[in-house]
């Protein structure tokens, strides 16, 4: 089955914002919602070893997602693309799926009273169009593909660099298919940040 | 993440009715109530269902509701599937205990019913083991789900054989039920609140006050001097479902408040 996701180059991305507005403007996500969000992790660690990166976040289009087995109606559901979705007319409101959800990416449409996500505009890559957040991204960090595909751009682009330089979002078993690139030159990957020590900064959640 | 209000209701309501069916069917083992166990199957079914009633309140569209059925799936089917088990033995006991049925078959229902009650009760909190949820994934919550459902179910029955005035023998023995039921609920809500660190910090008056003194230590005192007393069983019946009731609502709203996603990084709340 194909591995479709986005991959970001942390190395190239500049915090900007846009893919998150790109979201919302191509999916008419509502205000207060999000389907996408930039962090900013950190700074951590002792001058002059610091470590300050942006962090765009959707869903991770996890292999074993969660989300999907515990839907009671199979509304949250993975289609013939591998792609892990929410069929909004099937959706009771359980809200079961954001609580399995290892990285909270789900979100509530309070209009429509349903659970909804990241589609990875499916509306628009079926018409091999790129989606919003990647098409936008002034930096060229985001890239959309079937990791399984050697000639994806996400493929590509991941062939650049070694294993320790590609990571993922805590991995708790539900094995996330999106892959952040990450070098040295940025500093070291964090995988939960306490963020008490910098009330100004937005981070990790952190597990006490 | 908020207490949801109509799940801890579901599970406090359906699983103390639940056992409440379990201890009428296990009576016909002994044969002591004579009088308590029509009464005591009929609101085990109230409260199951009332309990499944208040779940149904916490979705956003319960229109769509039979979509759960059609596709089997642990979790909520799961409990829904149990649920309606539990209610057709309680029905089928009821039914052939008013005629009068063999005691084989009785006492094959009443096995049943305790059976049902365990694997319900469970099952209610093993739908919440996650692992995103970091204060959830011990398989202490399910066990609690179930010690807490058991204390409030035997102190109902309790409640009824002192209702109905029964016999001493029959009264002395459902304490012994409630002291069994309390101990139960002691015993998997402090390990629930060990390994889910919850014994501390804000949960700290809810956990011990709550849960352990009123859903425990409360109902274990009513049990063991029911026991040997069985003058004036009703007004210690009456405050060992007092103590059970709330200690088993204070364990699920703490599971709630509790919480501790691994990330929640949109900040949504449940
Ligand atoms: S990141 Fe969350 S919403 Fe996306 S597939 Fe994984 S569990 Fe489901
Ligand atoms: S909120 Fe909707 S999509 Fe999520 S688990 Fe419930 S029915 Fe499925």
């Amino acid at each position: 089955m194909a591995r479709n996701c986005i991959v970001v180059n942390l190395d190239r991305c500049t915090g900007c914002f846009g893919c998150e507005v790109a979201c919302k403007m191509e999916n008419g996500v509502a205000l207060g919602e999000r389907w996408s969000k930039v962090f900013t992790v950190g700074p951590v660690g002792e001058y002059p070893d610091m470590t300050r990166y942006a962090l765009p976040t959707m869903c991770q289009q996890c292999e074993n997602a969660p989300c999907v087995s515990v839907c009671p109606t199979g509304a949250s559901y993975r289609d013939a693309n591998g792609v892990v979705l929410v069929d909004k007319e099937k959706c009771i409101g359980c809200k079961y799926c954001m609580m399995a959800c290892p990285y909270g990416v789900r979100s509530w449409n309070v209009a429509e009273k349903c659970a909804e996500k990241c589609t990875l505009c499916g509306h628009l890559t079926s018409q091999d169009k790129l989606p919003a957040c990647v098409k936008s991204c002034a930096a060229g960090a985001r890239f959309y593909g079937d990791l399984d595909d050697p000639n994806s751009d996400v493929s590509k682009e991941l062939a650049k660099y070694s294993e320790g330089d590609i990571h993922t979002l805590q991995d708790v078993g539900n094995a996330p298919a999106t892959r952040y690139i990450m070098t040295s030159m940025i500093g070291q990957w964090q995988d939960r940040i306490a963020p008490a020590d910098h009330p100004h900064t937005a981070a990790y959640p952190v597990a006490e | 993440m908020e207490i949801q209000w109509s799940l801890v209701l579901f599970t406090a309501l359906s699983g103390a009715g639940a056992w409440l069916v379990a201890c009428a069917g296990l009576d016909a083992f002994k044969g002591l109530a004579k009088k308590a166990v029509v009464p005591a199957v009929i609101a085990g079914i109230v409260l199951i269902v009332v309990g499944g009633i208040a779940s149904a309140t916490h979705l956003s569209h319960v229109d769509r509701i039979m979509a759960v059925l059609a596709h089997p799936a642990p979790g909520i089917f799961l409990e829904a599937l149990l649920l309606g088990i539990d209610v057709v033995v309680a029905a089928a006991f009821l039914v052939l205990y008013k005629r009068n049925a063999s005691e084989g078959v009785l006492k094959g229902l009443g096995i049943a019913a305790v059976v049902m009650a365990a694997v319900f009760s469970y099952a209610c909190g093993s739908s919440y083991m996650m692992s995103s949820q970091l204060a959830w994934n011990t398989i202490a919550l399910p066990l609690g789900y179930l010690g807490t459902a058991l204390a409030a179910g035997t102190a109902l029955w309790y409640l009824l054989c002192a209702v109905f005035k029964e016999e001493a023998a029959a009264l002395s023995f459902a304490a012994t039920e409630v002291l069994i039921g309390a101990v139960a609920a002691l015993v998997t809500s402090l390990a629930y609140g060990f390994m889910a660190g919850v014994t501390g910090g804000d949960s700290a008056v809810l956990f011990w006050v709550g849960v352990v003194v009123c859903g425990g230590v409360v109902p274990l005192a009513c049990g063991v001097f029911g026991m040997k007393k069985t003058d004036g069983a009703l007004p210690l019946a009456v405050v060992a479902v007092a103590g059970a009731f709330i200690g088993s609502v204070a364990f699920r709203m703490l599971m709630w408040i509790a919480s501790i996603a691994l990330m929640s990084l949109f900040g949504v709340g449940i």
